[in-house]
């Protein structure tokens, strides 16, 4: 419950009266629904602290009344004060559910729609796992807060009428009733300092049960080939012990809670009676108003023991609250300067002085400058970290530059519509990533009017369709999550497909580092050599093929073009860029393979 | 655990004399017959598993008096306020000490109550994982290989702790709902008139017709809710994790849709949820119970037959009655949890595992000769056929290669050789003797397995290189220099006594191969299979990689899974599969010279033509 509390980087600390009325501004659509479910919680209210008094009436009159109408009376309105209560509370509990289910909805409208306006920073600074926990789990929580709210609020309208007619009846009884709500809570709080801390440890505790089950069954293979599986079973028992021992400690604690909180209700009961007791032979009050007392007490417990319980998860709705507001707000970086919908690209790409550093990072490019031209192929070439995929990641406005500008074709690209512009710009990522469906529906993944044609074209165009037939079926194979039921060169071959559907002006391409089958590899060249026709290409490459195929090189160092030419120009110069193929390419090469025998030999 | 270290003995016997099939057994299964008799027999064979029986009692019996005691106070301030009423003050302060008594006895025997519960409910928690994690290890690597690991975390965490939530609160609040049910009932009968029964009673008939009847309802409606929470956190995950498709793609508005039209759902079943709860029926039945019960009461009291204090103690002891009424849903929800968690669990472990053990079995040295003949293999008699008809042999000492697009049969074929599944057709010889003849145990310690994706334990590289044999630091180093892992090994932080795996120390992929290499080398098996898919992208990585390959491949059988092209190239044998089939087979001149294919790898990759391809082959010679 209290694991993860770390702040996270997008949150900010709201005014409680700006919290307010943000949430308020949430029911505000819903203005019709709330006002029926505030008149029937009233009513309902007014209805269950009417009973007890209606029966302490009834018990004060039955020894001197012995009307047989003051009777029917009396049954009459309890029955029907009975009816009417539950009448009540069910309407309110079903406008409450639609109010909240809505409000809900609303809230994860919102951040929905906040979080995917926000560029690629936002990811990298925020892992996915927390963003869809305060979407979902956050929401669910606000929710039913609100729900808990109402239970609160209609248990305090009780409480209130019954105190009001108390003081009415006998203050010094009332007195004492009074006294034990701030102990009730100071009870309360002081547990939930303790129960934190513990619950927290016990998380702790199973979290580890957790890894190391993750751990054992992960290794379990290696585990039964070497008949280890005693080291594991005796690890297993230290840790399944260990939170064994630190959860009881957290169950003792916690379950401590409501019996001491009975305890000072034993105590009332005692005060009230004996206090009472006193009063009614003293003929203060009569018999049926020491009866009000008692019933109160019960349902004074009941309310206090909820707000008791649920009062870390109130404020835990309030935080809930606070971190979707934070989520929506933190606004997306973004820069839109214009919104022209550009006609298709020629592909002129020019960098222009260009500089740009993640944030609060060491500066990726200062001044950087470079032009491609229509329809040329370019592979960029360079160590890690010298700003190889930062330069497409500008190029597809997954990130915003500082300085400098980037223009296609003569316009900078902050002038274009973000969307219209993205659609002519095809990326392909080193690790493709596909979406839990069939190769088919990844493949027209935007394109929803492709028809089967239109897919086979784009199949065929990427070097065969021969691959997707050897599946066990076809075009209609699942893939898996994120494709992992294809191999890494097979998902590879997918997002070509993809990308050639959607036949960009300009393509950028992360050439993937994974090994990948001699087969899908051959493959995979014919679709890059297909797909690079025609349109300017951007490629960060790491394949010998790739390096030896393009119009031009260029080597990135440190944000700085170093060299530039095709492959046999910087052989033949011996400069870095022969240091680089030394490092990177040269266990590609056939020589190499050739060699391996000699070396096999000696 | 000081008897851990005579473990392989304990298990051998153990698997002899209880279970044939379990691969490991530490000490007796208490459990096995009532996992086989069923979810709820087994549940009840832990609740009352050795001492957990005298816990319950302790629940049962403390719950009962606990209910006593607020009965009987509700009886007492009946006599005190009919006293009072008679004018009679004498006795108030006896009265109210028993009633002081009572209030505060009643919590401290229910805070007694409460830890003996809660501690069955950790030990049962505690157990119940053990069995479970036991069992697992147990089952053989086939069962593993279909496993995802979530799933087994899942049921390890989640579902086991189900099982603690079903004592505490469940179990206990059950036991409280039924004496707070029976108790009151039995208090009236003693100290008022029988006829006063009739309200109680008349509610405990409908109430538990209206429950039944309310539980039948909103069951599915909570099923419907869990699943679309479920379906909203996938369906954003997945976007999430494909952001930069979806941006690149501007499908920001689809994927929004697709999410909205889950949190819709969501939406629809929440109201739905809280239509059906605000129409629970029993807190109308029990409102008008105490309505009914006051009447007869007062009627009873016109009559003579009860005075005003009575009236006051009965109606409180028909009003105890909401207890149960209020907690009941909650309950039932808890116990239906606990039952499916514990099905869960029950699936999983009640698996055969299909083994088929040859207990006469011969157990030799092997020399490495690997032979097929027409092997043909399906995972389930059902689905299509993964291996058709495979022969080829492989001679003692030689390397193969395998290779084939994914979904080829390649690691199937891999995993026949050691029996993780066993042939459908045809059969599998090492040297000249059917794989069945052998003891399981003899044939797979004379192979060994190195996987794709290289699994390490979170534990330092020395535990890791002697996971499976104890040696000293030097016989480490050694292997780990063949290995071409002692260099990078030292100049990690503390050298060979670093943590690695998820909290130490992040090595690459090639690195932990070399890492799995040495440790191969040090159990030193007859066969290899090396599943060899780690790419390198630096030469120099490269270049040890198979040096490393190179060392451990001599003097012993190896068959590779390779995407290397100079493994490929200077292997003895190089098969090509094809949706299970073999497609070609031969060295790679042969291969050049046979196979379309295989001879496009090599051509297209290095725009060379086939006779200069030739021309190399020829000059090795």
């Amino acid at each position: 419950m209290w694991a993860g509390l770390e702040a996270e980087e997008y949150d900010r600390k709201y005014k409680d009266k700006y919290l307010v009325n943000r949430i308020v501004s949430y029911f505000r659509p819903y203005r019709r629904e709330m006002s029926i479910v505030i008149f029937f919680l009233t009513l309902s209210a007014f209805t269950y602290a009417a009973i007890p008094i209606i029966i302490s009436i009834a018990v004060t009159n039955l020894a001197i009344n012995r009307e047989p109408i003051f009777l029917v009376l009396i049954i009459i309105s309890i029955f029907s004060l009975n009816f009417l209560a539950w009448i009540f509370n069910y309407f309110r509990q079903r406008f409450t559910a639609m109010v909240v289910g809505d409000i809900v909805l609303d809230l994860r409208r919102d951040a929905n729609k906040a979080v995917l306006n926000h560029d690629l920073s936002f990811f990298d600074r925020n892992p996915i796992g927390k963003i869809v926990s305060r979407m979902n789990t956050d929401s669910r929580d606000f929710g039913q807060t609100v729900d808990l709210t109402m239970q609160v609020i209609s248990s305090f309208f009780i409480m209130a009428i019954l105190l009001i007619v108390m003081c009415f009846i006998n203050l010094f009884l009332a007195m004492i009733f009074m006294i034990s709500i701030p102990l009730f809570f100071i009870v309360a709080l002081l547990f939930r300092k303790i129960a934190r801390h513990k619950t927290l440890l016990g998380q702790r505790a199973l979290a580890s049960v957790n890894a190391y089950v993750k751990e054992s069954f992960s290794g379990i293979q290696i585990a039964k080939t070497f008949r280890q599986e005693s080291k594991l079973y005796e690890k297993f028992n230290e840790v399944n012990n260990q939170s064994y021992n630190v959860n009881l400690r957290k169950g003792y604690v916690l379950f401590t809670i409501f019996p001491v909180l009975s305890v000072i209700m034993g105590v009332l009961l005692t005060l009230i009676v004996y206090f009472g007791g006193i009063y009614v032979s003293g003929g203060q009050i009569s018999v049926g108003e020491l009866y009000l007392f008692l019933q109160s007490l019960q349902m004074l417990f009941f309310p206090l023991l909820v707000i008791a319980a649920f009062w870390p998860q109130l404020q835990a709705g309030l935080a809930a609250s606070e971190r979707i507001f934070a989520l929506i707000d933190t606004p997306p970086a973004v820069i839109q300067n214009n919104d022209i919908k550009p006609e298709k690209f020629k592909g002129k790409i020019e960098f222009r002085n260009l500089t740009f550093q993640y944030e609060d990072q060491k500066g990726v490019f200062d001044n950087f400058s470079l032009t491609i031209q229509p329809g040329e192929s370019l592979a960029i070439v360079g160590h890690t970290g010298a700003g190889k995929s930062s330069l497409a990641k500008l190029l597809a406005r997954f990130y915003e530059f500082q300085g400098g500008d980037i223009l296609i074709d003569g316009k900078s690209i902050r002038d274009f519509d973000l969307s219209e512009y993205r659609k002519q710009i095809g990326i392909i990522p080193q690790i493709p990533f596909l979406w839990s469906g069939t190769i088919k529906s990844n493949i027209s993944y935007g394109f929803n009017n492709a028809t089967r044609d239109d897919i086979n074209e784009a199949l065929n165009q990427t070097g065969g369709y021969g691959w997707v037939e050897e599946l066990s079926k076809g075009l209609i194979t699942k893939v898996g999550e994120r494709g992992n039921l294809l191999s890494m060169g097979q998902r590879q071959l997918v997002v070509f497909a993809r990308t050639l559907l959607e036949n960009p002006s300009i393509l950028i391409l992360d050439e993937a580092t994974a090994s990948v089958d001699p087969f899908t590899e051959t493959r995979i060249q014919d679709a890059l050599e297909k797909t690079i026709k025609g349109r300017t290409s951007i490629i960060i490459a790491h394949r010998l093929w790739t390096v030896r195929h393009v119009d031009r090189i260029i080597v990135l160092d440190h944000g700085k073009i170093v060299e530039q030419g095709n492959h046999d120009e910087l052989m033949a110069k011996g400069g870095k860029y022969a240091e680089l193929y030394n490092t990177y390419f040269r266990h590609q090469s056939l020589e190499y393979i050739e060699k391996m025998k000699e070396k096999k030999l000696a | 655990m000081d008897n851990s270290k005579k473990n392989p003995q304990i298990s051998k016997k153990n698997r002899t004399s209880i279970n044939q099939t379990v691969e490991f057994s530490p000490e007796i299964d208490r459990f096995i017959k009532a996992r086989q008799q069923g979810t709820r027999q087994w549940i009840l064979a832990h609740l009352f598993h050795k001492s957990n029986k005298y816990f319950i009692f302790i629940v049962l019996m403390t719950t009962i008096l606990s209910a006593n005691l607020s009965s009987a106070s509700l009886v007492v301030l009946g006599m005190t306020i009919s006293e009072l009423m008679e004018g009679n003050d004498s006795n108030l302060i006896f009265y109210v000490i028993i009633i002081l008594i009572l209030g505060v006895s009643a919590p401290i025997l229910r805070l007694f109550n409460f830890l003996v519960r809660e501690t069955l409910a950790q030990r049962l928690e505690r157990d119940v994982r053990k069995e479970f994690f036991t069992n697992l290890l147990g089952k053989s690597q086939s069962f593993h290989d279909k496993q995802k690991i979530g799933e087994v975390m899942a049921r390890a965490t989640d579902d086991v702790r189900m099982l603690n939530f079903m004592v505490s609160p469940a179990l206990s609040l059950i036991i409280e709902s039924f004496t707070s049910l029976i108790i009151p009932l039995i208090y009236i009968a003693l100290f008022f008139p029988p006829q006063l029964l009739l309200a109680p009673l008349i509610f405990i008939i409908l109430f538990l017709f209206a429950l039944r009847s309310y539980i039948r309802k909103i069951t599915p409606v909570t099923g419907i809710l869990r699943f679309s929470f479920g379906r909203m956190n996938a369906t954003l995950t997945e976007t999430l994790n494909g952001i930069e498709v979806v941006k690149s793609s501007t499908q920001e508005l689809a994927e929004m849709k697709k999410y909205v039209d889950k949190a819709m759902n969501y939406r629809n079943a929440y109201i739905k949820q809280g239509h059906i709860q605000a129409k629970y029926l029993p807190l109308l039945f029990f409102a008008l119970s105490v309505t009914l019960g006051l009447t007869h009461a007062i009627y009873l009291y016109y009559q003579g037959v009860l005075n005003i204090g009575q009236i006051i103690a009965y109606v409180g002891l028909v009003s105890l009655l909401r207890f149960p009424t209020f907690i009941s849903i909650f309950v039932f929800a808890i116990i239906r949890l606990a039952v499916t968690g514990a099905q869960r669990l029950l699936d999983f472990m009640n698996q055969e595992t299909e083994i088929d053990e040859n207990l006469e079995g011969i157990e030799k040295i092997i020399e490495g000769n690997i032979k097929f003949e027409n092997v043909s293999f399906s995972y389930s008699k059902r689905s299509k056929p993964i291996l058709k008809n495979l022969s080829f042999e492989v001679k003692a000492g030689q390397t193969i290669a395998i290779v084939g697009t994914t979904g080829s049969g390649k690691t199937t074929l891999t995993k026949l050789i050691s029996r993780l599944y066993d042939v459908d057709e045809g059969k599998i010889l090492v040297d000249n003797l059917d794989i069945r003849n052998y003891a399981l145990e003899s044939l797979r310690s004379q192979i060994s397995y190195i996987e794709q994706d290289v699994f390490l334990f979170s534990t330092s590289v020395f535990e890791n290189i002697t996971f499976g044999r104890t040696s000293s630091m030097d016989d480490v180093e050694m292997v780990a220099k063949e290995a071409q892992a002692h260099g990078f090994i030292s100049k990690l932080p503390n050298g060979y006594y670093s943590e690695v795996g998820e909290r130490g120390v992040q090595l690459s992929g090639g690195e932990r191969q070399r890492i799995a290499i040495a440790r191969a080398f040090l159990s030193d098996p007859r066969i290899l299979i090396l599943d060899d898919s780690t790419s390198a992208i630096d030469s120099a990585t490269e270049d040890k990689i198979q040096k490393a390959i190179r060392n451990i491949l001599k003097n012993r059988t190896t068959i590779l899974i390779t995407h290397r092209l100079s493994q490929i190239r200077w292997a003895d044998l190089i098969i090509v599969l094809k949706r299970g089939e073999i497609v070609a087979k031969g060295t790679h001149e042969e291969l050049l010279k046979t196979s379309e294919e295989y001879r496009k790898i090599f051509v297209k990759k290095f725009d060379v033509d086939l006779d200069y391809l030739l021309k190399k082959c020829e000059e090795e010679l």
